[in-house]
């Protein structure tokens, strides 16, 4: 019983630091029409800022957290502006390919300024444990729980309730009818860009105390969420989410007692078994940009 | 009733009305990039290093050729062609090592065989899935295959690497050294540059591009859409397959991890940088996808933020890559020759 109740708590905050990530790159699709290959990127980047702010500037952890956050958000305007604003007008595939060249960039970047060897990210829980009818659960992930649960329902309020919102939402379904009822689609695309990558830095500062972050850490997280966005439909934030949740029980509970050693597999196979059978996702959508 | 007669003697007219792309232009062109390869990378290169890298163009070439094929043509984006390049690597491998180095041209049959059986199955499971679905399936199926060979076992050896691989041998002739290496893949290259210059030439392009431009549309109208599309993706699987054969045979090595992400990237990067809707494209790509890095040498750790920076500039400047620019460039140039205005016969010539 012990067993599980750990595997079940470690699947949920994976999937909730997937559905972080998923939801980083969903926010920016459907705001812009574009898949930002760079997103895995921003994810190590962000939690090599909070590294740096909180061991070199010596800032209080969380506001290492939040000096990070803000930060990413900079670096998502500022990649909006540098790689995506002058290839605004050229077919998608051309925007998907700038954020891979500033992917390259980025890894470049981090490689010059911290090197290639992991780096170790310090929690406000430190490495606290409860037990849970007698399986030990890290806090961390208790508070990833916590914090994505809040992020996302935060996320989805702000799309379905505010002003801001609603023109996302008008964007995604036609971009230039919403223009002509004066929605500002240059502003929504600067702040899809910023919101993307302060949520791939919070995805990165909170997976990154349970493990050492790399170069190609980020990269990693993305990949899966890929997995967990094409279950949700790509496209509805609750989808997403639910599929996030999915993965990361399907990895934990199925690669702990059945396919030992392939666990990493798993959210693959699931993904490749739901594109054969249902090739749009689990859960339908009817935003126009899918 | 009106009946159209061509006769026998107007064939000439009717050969110079014909479009060009049955010109007969493609094949000229393979032709003189054979002879122009052979003559000038023997000329100008002289380090063995500077050897290895003209080899590993030629050979990421074929893998990029064989991407332009699905992506470029068949407008499928696959994430799996490097995964297709390990099969191909591990594939030829396990012939030679059972049936003898002297099996190598079997063993890249072989390998091109299975890569594209692989691809076909692949391709069968997702024909419904849209273009991104189709993207991220095969991007599962590299991860898949990836961590499955991670893990070795029988032929694959206890971490997936399979080294000793036979060193190229065609009949009694062993190929040893890098310039050795540079003709046969030199020749394999310009085999395949044939097969796509027969491929310009027969409707499957331009049903091809009929599919990928409006696939429902294509549909309507007969195209066999699914067919066709999976027919590309398996013939650029293996390509890839052939690709992968080849770099392992050239280094004696294949691992799970030889081929990874970065160069799944890199292969995409090559398309687009030399241009996706010509079949040139992919070699030029491939060209400057080994040959900068090389250039940027000097500037050590930066390199790869200069490197990431050009790619950018290419593409904001140039988002139909390096070949349409240049050949805009020289439509641009004759035109202009063309149009220059004749010096009139009172003119002031003095």
């Amino acid at each position: 019983m012990d067993r599980f109740i750990a595997l079940l708590l470690s699947g949920v905050a994976y999937g909730a630091i997937l559905a972080l990530v998923a939801l980083g790159f969903i926010v920016l699709y459907r705001a812009t029409g574009v898949v930002n290959f760079a997103h895995g990127d921003l994810v190590t980047l962000g939690t090599y800022i909070a590294i740096w702010s909180i061991d070199s500037l010596k800032l209080p952890t969380v506001v290492g957290y939040a000096f990070a956050i803000v930060a990413m958000f900079g670096v998502g305007v500022v990649i909006e502006r540098v790689a995506y604003a002058p290839l605004r007008a050229r077919p998608p595939l051309v925007v998907v390919i700038a954020t891979l060249a500033a992917a390259v960039v980025i890894e470049g970047v981090l490689a010059v300024w911290q090197g290639s060897s992991p780096k170790l990210l310090s929690s406000p829980v430190g490495n606290r444990v409860w037990s849970i009818d007698g399986a030990d659960i890290a806090v961390q992930r208790v508070l990833i729980i916590g914090v994505a649960a809040v992020v996302i329902i935060g996320l989805m309020l702000v799309f379905a309730r505010t002003s801001i919102g609603r023109q996302l939402r008008a964007i995604a379904t036609d971009p230039e009818t919403a223009q002509l009822y004066g929605v500002r689609t240059r502003l929504m695309s600067v702040l899809a860009f910023g919101t993307s990558a302060a949520l791939a830095t919070l995805a990165g500062i909170l997976v990154a105390p349970l493990s050492a972050a790399d170069l190609t850490f980020g990269f990693d997280l993305m990949v899966s969420a890929f997995a967990a966005a094409v279950l949700g439909g790509f496209g509805s934030f609750g989808g997403v989410a639910l599929g996030a949740l999915a993965v990361g029980l399907i990895q934990q509970l199925l690669g702990g007692y059945v396919f030992t050693g392939y666990s990493e597999t798993l959210p693959f196979v699931v993904m490749f078994i739901v594109i054969a059978v249902r090739p749009s996702g689990l859960v339908s959508t009817t935003a126009s940009r899918l | 009733m009106t009946t159209l007669l061509v006769r026998p003697g107007r064939r000439s007219a009717a050969a110079a009305t014909r479009p060009p792309a049955y010109s007969g232009g493609q094949y000229l062109a393979v032709v003189g990039f054979m002879a122009a390869a052979a003559v000038l990378v023997p000329l100008l290169i002289s380090s063995d290093a500077n050897q290895y890298r003209a080899n590993l163009w030629l050979v990421y070439a074929m893998a990029a050729l064989g991407f332009y094929w699905v992506f470029g043509l068949g407008g499928r984006f696959a994430f799996c062609q490097t995964l297709m390049m390990t099969v191909g690597g591990y594939t030829s491998a396990y012939v030679t090592s059972k049936l003898g180095p002297e099996w190598f041209l079997f063993g890249l049959f072989s390998a091109m065989v299975v890569c594209a059986v692989l691809a076909g199955i692949v391709g069968a499971l997702t024909a419904r899935a849209q273009d991104f679905y189709f993207a991220i399936a095969t991007l599962a199926v590299s991860e898949i295959g990836t961590v499955v060979f991670e893990k070795g076992g029988g032929p694959l050896g206890p971490d997936g690497t399979v080294t000793s691989i036979s060193i190229p041998q065609i009949g009694h002739t062993v190929i040893l050294s890098n310039r050795g290496t540079f003709w046969l893949f030199l020749i394999i290259l310009g085999l395949l540059l044939f097969l796509g210059a027969f491929l310009e030439r027969s409707p499957v392009r331009r049903l091809a591009i009929a599919a990928r431009e409006n696939g429902q549309v294509a549909a309507t109208l007969g195209v066999p859409v699914v067919r066709l599309q999976l027919g590309l993706f398996m013939l650029g699987s293996a390509a890839g397959g052939l690709s992968g054969a080849l770099i392992g045979h050239w280094n004696g090595v294949t691992e799970a991890n030889s081929f990874g992400m970065e160069l799944s990237i890199g292969i995409f990067l090559m398309l687009l940088l030399g241009g996706l809707r010509s079949m040139w494209g992919p070699i030029v790509g491939a060209a400057f996808y080994v040959g900068i890095p090389q250039v940027l040498n000097g500037l050590d750790k930066y390199e790869q933020i200069v490197y990431g920076g050009l790619l950018l500039l290419v593409i904001i400047l140039v988002p139909q890559g390096l070949v349409d620019a240049a050949s805009r460039g020289a439509r641009a140039g004759w035109r202009a020759t063309r149009r220059r205005p004749q010096p009139s016969p009172g003119g002031n010539d003095a």
